[in-house]
């Protein structure tokens, strides 16, 4: 095998890609591939239809061999996608990996122009900046980082759950962090769920189960995140967990305490029933909670709050010595090599569609609150029974509420006609109560859904076509709360005024609140609506652009419970290829300081995007740690002493490409 | 609370060819066909076109139909559509507009109230064809003492444009007079244009007679060239509407205000000086031009809750919710147009409403509603006494003397 020797003089070996038409059609590549001949130092030339594949790699090894290349060059497409090929094809043939350019002549060219000419002229252009920068490269080495094999899972819903399940079912340890007192999320709210119609927490209180005894899963509920530091393989995660003043390891669960409350009646609004239904300030937030541990309200509790109570509830625990009313905030430190991000969304507030009655008529509903009314453990153990102690007779499903609106949530919410189907389909097998869903389109993708659909349209559920515009008391009714719903039926182009008794708010997904501190906190990004960013929306969907930080559920935009599932197991996937693999390779694109000509300034480390950047205090100079480094070039571009220096991204690099750039073309 | 519509301006000069061409019309081809337009709209149920079917008649090329038809001509203005629209598609500020002007010319006949008012407003400056030299007259009778920019010659800090109902109608003079009482107790500059003053013309501009809009446009617009002053104020809700996003497109760059808004904000200084107590309870009818268009939903609340002794209650149908009284779009005068098709009058079903609250006074903003709303209660049966009053009229009551 050829090994290029030191001071060998450049020889550049140039491949123009046809990618089938894609590039061809608008590029001339044998032009290109012409010109780039005669430039200096290069010594082979080729056009090819397709370099990525074996021939077209084979191309490249063979003419390293026999014409003692020592620089490769190849326009094609993004190095995001071939950049990897190459090096290696490179390295194969005995060349350091990082004596290859790739130039973008695809997507940067003959994707976004229509101008033939003008085109190739780009082409030429880009392909003489790489020739121009390549026989300044330098042979750079890949570094290889440890990768702690510990899996920090944020957010306890159903993604949280299944991904945690599927890492410590194979043995490795999870930090399972919720933000809630048990785990569960909206799942756990839920009834039945669509299209199978099974009982929500039939299949989801097993798997919670499963969490709160599992060897290899450390449970921290009521419990968030405060601190990220570090990088891929070695994140420093701060946890803040609060107090619950009912200590963990000693509670049984047998909620003695609750029974034994000073207050003999539950008399505050109970969080877990959104307010439908009340509780005690000691209490479980249902039963099936886990961890099966109760917790004390402070805001409520007498004790808590005037230190003068009876404390009857310590009285009922007694020897099991579980409430201690000094429990303070801890916070725990760990170290997990890598992170899966699944904190969930919340609900539209329909209050921001005042046209829908929200908060103001009493029998106007949100879809989860309905879940709640209709759910066994709910506060009418299951029986639909509204605000004014009646069972509704006629009920208005109203889809889209917050959704598809350019005044409120631009986006398809996804689930909401499903579950509004599902709803009707419930609330009429309750109470026998004729339904009426208006819709805007009826959407429902997915496996069994139409079916689904189908089904309840034989049931002889009413669907009228057309948004509601408004729901407002019926004039002609006395007390009873009757609601006027009003909306055009676009199919047969009338309004529709019709009364009912109950009105259900088909309410969309919208990202957290706070969606934004979660993601400072993380260092990820956000879609301009708020949800999470995947690494690529179809190739790399769970990724984040932060190596090592993955996503799993709706905190990445809304879906459904099977969806979100296998989000959840293909993160944890994502995981266990990094941590049995061990390592990380690192591209070694760094920058590093040159001690000499680094005046201490300290002007680098705040701008650094990546926390890599510290000053060495004995000798007052700046030093990046390398493993952190992600090479964006922020500190190398702000140095005012120019002491800091970039790999493969040298002045000299930079600038000799840019001349290679601007130098006028033959054609 | 939905989403306060931008006071993007209007463009000139998009037409029914063109409009699918402009930035509005790029909106339109996204209609979803939801109807919340048609659901929304207070006649809705006697349009054969409502926006909806516009849209889609539009879109595939059968618009002409849709002029063949009078349904556009119960269009109201009143905004409800446009500010519920999901796909936030500016209906009345463009496309009904236009639909409007080609429905008028396609029809045989312009109901005959509608085209006396527009007559009115060409030859005399005002809908109701009163001589233009008896505009001023409100602002010298009885005593009353109102600075004229042609006499007094000087540059002043407030414009105030009166306009028309405000000038000369009985009850439309009790808000200008209350206005006048309120800029005096705030100690505010200002005058009035007097005689030379003509129709801001907005109700023109919706119906659409565009010539007649840009000839009351190119008068107006002369006549604030004469004087000096920093900023226009009006307590017409119309005129309001008008400086704010049609006169821009002529030129027009003056800081504009409603009556409501201004003393909204001057209510620190207002505040102390309201110190007679009325004793009503009152609800208050959001006009659709302050409301709406403009956002001004808190600004008349604000100022009736610093009146002592008021109570708020609000009707079923408030802010955005809010349902017209039926006079925007030149439905002031299709009164008798609506009765022959059948229609129910809105100022009925907005006092019948009013009337459910309990209130002692329906409270507005917008001088059509005086007109509107006790018209509508001489027909409506009420058990307890309601009265109609401006904002304005219950704030320089409760200045006392």
């Amino acid at each position: 095998m050829y090994i290029p020797k030191k001071h060998e003089p450049v020889r550049i070996g140039f491949y123009i890609c046809h990618c089938g038409v894609n590039i061809a059609s608008m590029v001339d590549v044998k032009e290109v591939a012409k010109y780039v001949g005669t430039l200096p130092n290069v010594v082979v030339s080729r056009d090819y239809k397709y370099m990525c594949s074996d021939p077209g790699q084979e191309m490249i090894q063979q003419d390293i061999i026999e014409n003692r290349l020592n620089r490769v060059v190849v326009a094609a497409c993004s190095p995001m996608l071939h950049e990897q090929t190459f090096r290696k094809a490179t390295e194969k043939a005995g060349i350091n990996p990082f004596f290859f350019q790739m130039v973008n002549i695809r997507e940067h060219d003959a994707w976004v122009h229509t101008d033939r000419l003008e085109a190739t002229r780009k082409a030429m252009a880009l392909a003489r900046a790489a020739i121009q920068r390549v026989p300044l490269h330098k042979p750079l080495e890949v570094k290889k980082v440890a990768v702690h094999p510990n899996v920090l899972i944020v957010g306890g819903g159903i993604a949280g759950i299944h991904a945690a399940l599927v890492l410590a079912n194979a043995g490795k340890r999870v930090y399972l962090v919720e933000r809630d007192p048990t785990i569960g999320g909206h799942m756990a709210k839920f009834d039945k769920t669509f299209p199978t119609l099974d009982c929500a927490m039939c299949v989801l209180s097993p798997k919670m189960a499963a969490v709160g005894s599992h060897p290899n899963i450390t449970l921290w509920t009521y419990s968030e995140v405060a601190k990220v530091d570090g990088y891929v393989g070695n994140y420093k995660v701060v946890v803040r967990r609060k107090p619950r003043y009912v200590l963990e390891d000693l509670c049984t669960g047998c909620q003695e305490c609750v029974e034994a409350c000073v207050y003999k009646e539950p008399k505050f609004r109970d969080e877990f029933n959104l307010g439908l239904g009340k509780r005690k300030p000691i209490r479980l937030p249902f039963p099936q909670a886990i961890p099966p541990v109760t917790l004390i309200d402070p805001e409520t509790c007498i004790e808590l709050k005037s230190g003068k109570c009876k404390k009857t509830c310590l009285e009922a625990c007694g020897d099991r010595k579980a409430i201690d009313f000094k429990q303070q905030e801890e916070l725990r430190e760990i170290l997990v090599g890598t992170i899966i991000v699944a904190t969930g969304y919340q609900i539209f507030d329909a209050k921001r569609t005042p046209y829908y009655g929200y908060g103001v008529y009493p029998n106007v509903y949100n879809a989860l609150e309905v879940e709640r009314l209709i759910n066994a453990s709910g506060p009418t153990n299951g029986e639909l029974v509204m605000r004014n102690g009646q069972v509704p007779k006629k009920v208005a499903v109203i889809h889209c509420v917050g959704s598809r609106d350019e005044n409120t949530n631009r986006w398809c919410s996804r689930v909401c006609c499903l579950y509004s189907l599902k709803l009707a389909h419930l609330i009429h097998e309750r109470t026998n109560a004729e339904i009426v869903n208006f819709y805007i389109d009826m959407r429902t993708p997915g496996k069994g859904m139409e079916e689904f659909y189908n089904r309840l349209s034989e049931e002889g559920m009413m669907l009228v076509r057309g948004k509601v515009a408004d729901v407002y008391p019926d004039p002609t009714d006395g007390t009873t709360g009757r609601l006027i719903v009003q909306a055009e039926d676009t199919l047969m182009s009338r309004i529709l005024k019709i009364p009912v008794d109950m009105v259900v708010l088909s309410v969309g997904l919208e990202p957290h609140p706070d969606s934004d501190k979660i993601r400072r906190l993380f260092n990820m990004s956000c879609s301009s609506e708020g949800w999470f960013l995947e690494r690529h929306p179809k190739l790399a969907p769970v990724s984040t652009f932060t190596d090592g930080i993955f996503l799993a559920g709706c905190c990445q935009g809304p879906k459904d419970i099977p969806d979100s599932v296998a989000q959840a197991g293909a993160a944890a996937a994502e995981c266990f290829s990094l941590i049995d693999k061990g390592h990380i390779e690192q591209e070694p694109n760094t920058a590093f300081v040159v001690e000499k000509e680094c005046s201490g300034c300290k002007s680098c480390i705040p701008l650094c995007p990546y926390t890599a950047i510290s000053l060495l205090e004995d000798k007052k100079k700046a030093y990046i740690n390398e493993a952190l480094c992600k090479g964006c070039g922020t500190c190398v571009a702000s140095c005012p002493s120019g002491s800091i220096v970039q790999n493969l991204f040298e002045d000299a690099e930079v600038f000799s490409e840019i001349e290679g750039l601007l130098a006028p073309v033959p054609v | 609370m939905v989403a306060m519509l931008e006071p993007e301006l209007c463009e000139k000069g998009a037409t029914i060819e063109t409009v699918l061409d402009t930035p509005e019309g790029k909106r339109i081809l996204t209609c979803i066909q939801c109807g919340m337009c048609a659901g929304t709209c207070p006649y809705g149920e006697y349009m054969d076109y409502p926006p909806r079917r516009i849209i889609n008649m539009l879109r595939r090329g059968f618009i002409e139909e849709v002029f063949k038809s009078d349904s556009m001509l119960r269009c109201v203005a009143c905004y409800a559509c446009m500010s519920k629209c999901p796909r936030g598609i500016r209906l009345s500020d463009v496309l009904l507009p236009i639909v409007k002007e080609q429905t008028l010319i396609n029809q045989p006949e312009i109901p005959a109230e509608l085209q006396k008012t527009l007559q009115n407003t060409l030859r005399y400056g005002n809908p109701m064809g009163e001589s233009s030299r008896k505009r001023v007259n409100w602002a010298t009778a009885n005593g009353t003492k109102v600075p004229i920019m042609a006499e007094i010659k000087r540059p002043v800090d407030v414009l105030w444009f009166v306009e028309c109902y405000t000038a000369y109608y009985q009850r439309g003079q009790d808000n200008s007079r209350a206005v006048a009482k309120l800029f005096n107790a705030l100690g505010i500059d200002f005058a009035i244009l007097g005689n030379e003053e003509k129709c801001a013309g907005d109700c023109g501009q919706l119906t659409w007679e565009s010539g007649l809009f840009e000839t009351l446009t190119d008068y107006n617009m002369e006549i604030f060239k004469k004087y000096k002053f920093n900023r226009i104020v009006t307590g017409d809700a119309h005129a309001f509407n008008a400086f704010r996003i049609r006169y821009p497109m002529y030129g027009f760059n003056y800081p504009v205000e409603h009556t409501t808004g201004l003393f909204a904000r001057c209510l620190p200084q207002l505040k102390p000086k309201l110190t007679k107590k009325l004793n009503y309870t009152v609800t208050y009818h959001d006009a659709c031009c302050l409301g709406r268009r403009a956002g001004l939903y808190d600004e008349p609340r604000d100022l009736l809750l610093a009146i002592p002794g008021i109570k708020l209650v609000e009707m079923t149908h408030n802010r955005v919710n809010s349902i017209c009284c039926g006079g925007g779009g030149g439905g002031m005068w299709l009164d008798t147009f609506f009765k022959q098709k059948g229609m129910e009058r809105l100022s009925e079903r907005r006092v019948k409403e009013a009337i459910a609250t309990g209130a002692d006074v329906i409270a507005v903003s917008c001088p059509y509603e005086i007109y509107r709303f006790e018209d509508a209660l001489k027909v409506i049966p009420h058990d307890k006494p309601i009265i109609v009053r401006d904002v304005v009229e219950l704030l320089a009551e409760a200045l006392g003397d």
